[in-house]
Parts: structure tokens; sequence; C-alpha cells
């Protein structure tokens, strides 16, 4: 016996969920593109094409106001954003790279200092997986750890079955709940028979063995092989699921204006540029490195964790070809 | 897309003189590195994926074997002989590969005094057409997959390299969609092509991809970078957006050479071409100019006519 | 007369020839609309388009941009340059979808202080007549849809259900 839920009940959920107040996110066509935006309803909902950018955005907006500050002859007045605010969401067909990526996130919004914006907005996040059935020749969660059926992250996985529907495995609570708040929406069938998973090409990396040679290649000749060719733009990172740095601006005068965290990316030349002038990376080359450093070998000595999960949207993006799924691999034969 | 015009058959364009244009580049690229004519060559080598391809700059005749010429040399090198890539240029003498577009890039920076000509050894290719942006590597092009610039190219023959290699197929006519695209929006009321505009910009998430793979991006301070005093909001959102991809038409007119390197590297799809476009079209009705066809030292908005027209002006 | 909608406008002008133009206008008594913001500049070359972007980005419901006479600047071509430079930069923001009629550009010499008034006071009628622009401080308010706080789309579709 397995739990299912049909096509048409998967959107008459989305509408449900909207109905009671919820903000819905899927992916959604917009002209020639898939993104994850808001659906309006559950006809929106257009599930199994990698969206162009990752799911991050539910959790740690593209740019968000932290405060607002007003300043007049009674002195200055700051106003925080009240995060109780936030609304209430449901991520639904978030592949499982999509996914897996805010558990990594989790570690680095809750370390040495709580980070309210994203936390909060984890806490009002709840996601339906769906397991992956077509890959190409850019994925690589299989080299990552992860797989095209991988449920971590999920809090309701789905599986697309033969002949329509999707099988439900309830991952977490929130899942359960999700289950008990609309159980007409789901039956349980005899014998179901799941579409074939997706089959990346390549098969795991050894990834305690890439941490080890980056321990001893720091200065070493392929970063200016894979990455003198780098342009120096944030397409990878702005697309990525598991980036998160970002840069705190405040806009408007000296009277009225608003404090903005914006995302920001690591292969700007302005990223490490001090005040003085000086830039410790100074060439490209060495703003890749860090990037993939940080990816491989930094966030796992910090948080024990990859923050990669092999969506492979930074080697379809990238202006120039920078293939991180083959320096992995290079990497992995040296 | 209705039916029957699925049915038709992809118009193919003939890519099998591709070959023979890489062996000849791989054979110019030892020559002028055993030679020690340049110190390194930059052109494109195969990537991992099947059929793709990627830049690359090789400093050994050994290395030259690497290079290969295909539909998915998409890129505009001259940007790697720019002042944005010191790195590169202090390699030494550089020969580049560059296709017609290309040409006409590395002609205005050439203009801008940001290359000299004597110290560049060009190798010119032949094209045909290269790839759309996110059309699969392994695709064959066909007019369903070439990228839109190619489908109204006049410089197929890299006139003026100091080699040309490769030879010009009998290729076939391809609409102008981006040529129809752009009349339509000319066609359009204001507030259309504002709305129009807003849900393109809206998109944007600043990822600057387009800026960076500008050749004519090459300030070492960007104004839209600057903090105090604040020309253009950085963050990514609808107005600040507007203001970038506005700062960005006006700062590049007179100067683009069309080679729509931006609009292909951006990842959210926004058609940045069709203003580079406009002021390109709009600059030639005006002033009768036309960038990259030959180095001149000064652009249509760096000199000027006493005879100008001022019909705006009161 | 009071009137229902007093435009902001901001008039961006040449030190040398309008700024002294509008000088005169004062000095002789001259009456027009106080609708306008002057801005100064050393020459109309110094004008950059990122001001008028700025000052409609900013609330500005029209926009003047002056100098002097061709063969009259101060620095010999600043005005030439300007000249194109506008040319160029009003079919951009046509093409944008700004409508022309907010922006405009005059030559007014230091002697011309009765042309500067009849500028200001026809543009400052036709702005009056046009209302208030608000393509692009409707615009300033928007936010992607990850940084909204709250979605009034979603509530409008709630608000059906």
């Amino acid at each position: 016996m397995a739990l299912t839920i049909s096509e048409a009940n998967l959107r008459l959920l989305i509408d449900l969920l909207i109905g009671a107040g919820k903000r819905v996110i899927g992916p959604k066509r917009v002209g020639e593109m898939t993104v994850y935006e808001p659906l309006l309803s559950g006809a929106d909902l257009s599930p199994g094409t990698l969206p162009r950018r990752s799911a991050k955005e539910a959790f740690f907006p593209l740019s968000e106001t932290i405060l607002t500050y007003e300043k007049d002859k009674e002195g200055l007045k700051v106003t925080d954003v009240d995060t109780a605010t936030f609304p209430e969401t449901v991520l639904v067909g978030a592949l499982p790279c999509d996914a897996a990526a805010p558990q990594v996130m989790d570690a680095v919004f809750s370390w040495d200092y709580k980070d309210e914006f994203y936390l909060e907005r984890r806490r009002r996040t709840t996601i339906i997986g769906l397991s992956c059935t077509s890959a190409d020749d850019s994925c690589f969660c299989t080299l990552v750890g992860l797989s095209p059926t991988e449920t971590k992250g999920s809090d309701l996985f789905l599986t697309p079955l033969v002949g329509g529907g999707y099988s439900c495995q309830s991952i977490s609570d929130r899942g359960g709940e999700l289950l008990a708040n609309y159980p007409h929406l789901f039956s349980e069938t005899a014998s179901v028979t799941p579409l074939p998973p997706a089959r990346p090409e390549g098969g795991p990396v050894d990834l305690a063995k890439v941490k080890g040679w980056l321990e001893e290649h720091f200065e070493d000749e392929i970063w200016e092989e894979v990455a003198d060719r780098c342009i120096g733009c944030g397409a990878c990172a702005f697309l990525c699921p598991a980036c998160h740095c970002f840069d705190i601006v405040d806009e408007g005068t000296e009277a009225k204006g608003v404090r903005r965290k914006n995302w920001d990316a690591c292969a700007f030349g302005k990223f490490t540029n001090h005040a003085s002038g000086h830039n410790p990376r100074d060439l490209q080359n060495k703003r890749y490195r860090n990037r993939f450093m940080h990816k491989f070998k930094y966030y796992d000595d910090k948080f024990g964790k990859t923050l990669c999960t092999g969506c492979g949207r930074c080697i379809r993006s990238c202006p120039v070809g920078i293939d991180i799924k083959g320096i992995l691999e290079e990497i992995q034969k040296r | 897309m209705n039916s029957t015009e699925k049915l038709q058959p992809a118009v193919i364009i003939d890519t099998s003189g591709y070959a023979a244009a890489g062996e000849e580049i791989r054979k110019e690229a030892a020559r002028l590195l055993e030679q020690k004519i340049v110190d390194a060559v930059v052109g494109y080598q195969a990537g991992r994926r099947t059929g793709s391809s990627q830049p690359v700059v090789i400093t050994d005749p050994a290395q030259a074997e690497k290079l290969v010429f295909s539909p998915t040399c998409v890129n505009n090198l001259s940007l790697y002989l720019t002042k944005a890539k010191k790195e590169i240029r202090a390699k030494g003498k550089l020969a580049v590969v560059a296709k017609g577009c290309d040409l006409r890039a590395l002609a205005g920076l050439m203009g801008e005094s940001q290359l000299k000509r004597e110290e560049l050894v060009i190798i010119g290719v032949v094209c045909a057409g290269v790839h759309a942006a996110g059309v699969a590597s392994g695709e064959p092009l066909t007019d369903a997959t070439i990228a839109k610039k190619c489908r109204e190219c006049s410089v197929h023959i890299p006139e003026g390299a100091d080699l040309i290699v490769g030879k010009l197929p009998e290729l076939p006519n391809l609409s102008p969609t981006e040529k129809e695209l752009l009349d339509k929006l000319d066609a359009m009321t204001p507030a259309g092509r504002w709305s129009y505009w807003k849900e393109q910009f809206t998109r944007c998430i600043r990822c600057l991809a387009c800026r960076q793979v500008c050749p004519f991006c090459y300030c070492e301070q960007c104004l839209c970078d600057r903090g105090r005093p604040q020309a253009v909001d950085t963050s990514p959102r609808p107005a600040g957006n507007m203001g970038w991809h506005i700062v960005r038409a006006m700062h590049l007119a007179g100067r683009c050479v069309g080679c729509a390197e931006c609009e292909r590297v951006c990842p959210m799809d926004i058609p940045l071409n069709l203003l580079n476009r406009k002021m390109a079209q709009e600059l030639k009705g005006l002033y009768g100019h036309e960038a990259g066809l030959t180095p001149t030292e000064k652009g249509p908005l760096t000199s000027y006519d006493e005879k100008d027209d001022q019909s705006f002006i009161k | 007369m009071p009137h229902d909608f007093e435009p902001k406008i901001v008039a961006f002008v040449c030190t040398w020839c309008t700024y002294a133009g509008a000088d005169l206008a004062g000095t002789s008594r001259m009456l027009y609309p106080s609708n306008v913001r002057v801005v100064k500049f050393p020459c109309t070359g110094r004008i950059d388009p990122v001001f008028i972007l700025k000052a409609f980005q900013k609330g500005a419901d029209g926009i003047l941009v002056s100098g002097c006479h061709p063969g009259d600047c101060h620095y010999m071509a600043g005005n030439f340059h300007a000249r194109r430079r506008f040319a160029i930069f009003r079919k951009l923001l046509e093409f944008i979808g700004v409508d022309l009629a907010r922006l405009e550009f005059s030559w007014v010499s230091a002697a011309e202080g009765g042309k500067w008034v009849e500028i200001v006071t026809e543009l400052t009628g036709k702005i009056r007549a046009m209302g208030p622009l608000t393509q692009f401080t409707e615009l300033a308010d928007e936010e992607q849809w990850s940084g909204m706080l709250s979605n009034p789309e979603l509530k409008a579709v709630f608000d059906q259900v």
C-alpha cells in the first residue's frame, strides 16, 4: 500500500493552501522560462523542470528590507521589520537539489549570530519535495552525495508515478500535518510504479579526498587553468541554491531611507576590496578559488557539510563555460 | 507553437567547414608560439560536455592542439584583451581568435585606445553562425538553434584579420527575428513599452553578467558600483534595475558593436541587445555612425558637428 | 490662482547662460511659476543623463535642461556635446516608455530673461495639464516577490476564495 495524490488533487491542495492564507511557491512558467514564484492557483504549477533560479529566495530574498529610518527635528527614528509579518509559506515541487539546500544553509545562518530574517522565514516554510526524473549533462547531485530521489530537506516528498499522480512520503511532522489537514486529497493505492528517476552521469566523488587535496593545493596551477577565464559576474552564485553571501546597503537620503540586505557574490571584484584600496583577492582566479574552496572545504571545516547540491545551474549559466562538475572530477583523479 | 510549424524540418546550417578552420587555428597558434611571435593565444577549447567549448589562454605551442572551432564558440574573446583582464595582458604579446562580430569589438577597442593593432595578432575565423543561449551544446546548428545576431550577420568574413581561416558555406535566408521585435516595440505606445521593459527588468537579479561580459565595460570603477554619490540603486529591485539598464544602454551608445554577449549571458533572458541595437540604429540615423567598422578615435558621442539636429531644443 | 496640482519641475542649467538668464528675469522683476527648482552646473556638458533619471526617480514631474546657444559655450563645445548626448538619451527614454513631453531642452542666453520666463511658464502649464508623473515613483515602491513583506496579489486571490 502506498499513499498517493492525483495530479488534480495536488493542484487542488495548492488552491486550498492559498485559500488558507498561505503563500505557495512553486515552479511556474514565465515566458520561455520556469522560475519559482508565488502561485496564484494550482493551475500555475509547472512541475518537473528545474527552475532557472533556485528556491533559496523563499528564505533568502534577492533583496529585503531590514529596517527603515527617518530623521527629523525630534531625532532619528529607526523602525525594524516585524518578522511576524513574514508569510506562512509552502514550497511545492522543489526538486531534491533545491529541497536539500536550506538545511545546509541553516548552519551558517544560526551560527554565531542568529539571522532572524532567514530563520523566521525558514520556520514558516513547509517544503513539498519532488523526485527528479530528468537530468542533463550539467546535473551532478550524485557526485555530491545526493540523488534524484533524495528526501533530505523535504517535509513531504512526492514521487511521480507511471500513469500520472504521485506517491507521497511524509518525512517530518510538518509533512504529517499536511496529510492530516487534507486527508480527503490523499488515497491509499495498492500498487504503484514510480517513473524511473533521473540518472545524472558520473559516479560519486570522494568529497573527503577532494577536501584533502584542496587543503594541500591552495596555490596550484589548476586555479589559473580553470578560472583565468572567469569574467567576474555573479550568475553562478545568484542561481546557486546554497550560496548565501549578502551585502547590506542603505538607500535613500540622509533624512529618510531603507537598509536592505541584497545578494552578493564572491566573484565580484568589489567583494573583498578593502577601504584602503587593497584587494586580497586581486585576480579573478583567486575569487573563483574561494568559491570552490568555500563549497568543498571551508564550509565543511566549519559545519561539516558540503555547500553544493549538484543542481548544475552554475554550469548552465556560466558565460564562459566554467564547469564545477568537471573540476570535481579532475581533482578526484589527482 | 502551431503544429504545422512544428512539422517543418529545421533548416540546417552547414558547419562542416568548422573542423577545418579549427585545424588551421591550431597550426597558426602553434606557429605563433613556437616562433615567439606572441606569448599567448586566446582561443576556444572543447569543454567537458559534448560539443561544448570555452575560452582558453594558451602559452605553450604543445597546448595548441587543444584549440577548436565549433558552433558553440559563442564568446567574444576580445573581452580578455582589455584592462579588465590584467592577468591575461600580463602574459605579453597576444594573439586572439576572432569571428567577424568579435573583430568589430576589437576595432572599437582600438578606437578607444584600449588596444594597439600592432601589438595584436588576429586569427580571423569565417563563421556561418553560432548557437543561441540555452541551446544544448550537442545540438546541430539550425534555424532553430542559431543565435539571433547570426540571423542578420553582415560580417561572416572577418576582413582585416592577420589570417583568415575557414570557408563560407552557402547560407540559408533567415528571418530577422530581432529586427521584427524591435519594430514591434517601436510601434507600441510609450505606456506599452514601459510595461514591456518593466516586466523584463523586474526579472533582473543584478548578477552583472551583462556588464562583466561586455568588452566595452572595462572601467575600473563602474558608476553603478559607487555608493557616494549613488547614481543607481544597487539593490536588485525594479527601480534600481530600471536605472541600471538605462545607464548601461546609455554608456554603450555609440560604442556597442552588437556582439550581443550581454543578451546571451543573461540568466534571466532579458533581451538586452534590443536596447543596444535601438541606440545604434538611432545614432546611425542621426549622425551616420556605425561602431566597430574601423578603429575611429572619436565616437558619435565624443564628437559633434555644429550643424547637428537640434529640432528638439527650444 | 491656486491649482489642484502643482508640478515639481527640475531645471538643470549652465551657470554662464541660462542661470544668468534666470537671474536677469529675477532682477527684472519678471514673474514666472515657482514650480521650477534650478540646479546650476558649470556647463550643459556636465549634465549627466543619470541626473535626469535620478530626478524622475525622486519625483520630478517635468525636467528642463538649458544652456548656452550653440557657439556661445564658455568652454567652446560643451553644449555641442550635450546636444548629441541628449538627442540620443531622449530616444532611449522614449524607447523605454517615458513620455518625452516631460523633458524639455532649451538654449537661453544671459540676456534672455524673457525667454526663460516664457519657457518655464509654458512647461509648467503643460506639465500641470499632464498631471503627476507616477511611473518612476510607483516603480520605486515595487519589490521582487521574494522581498515583499505582504503579497497583495495573493491577498486578492485569498479574498476571492
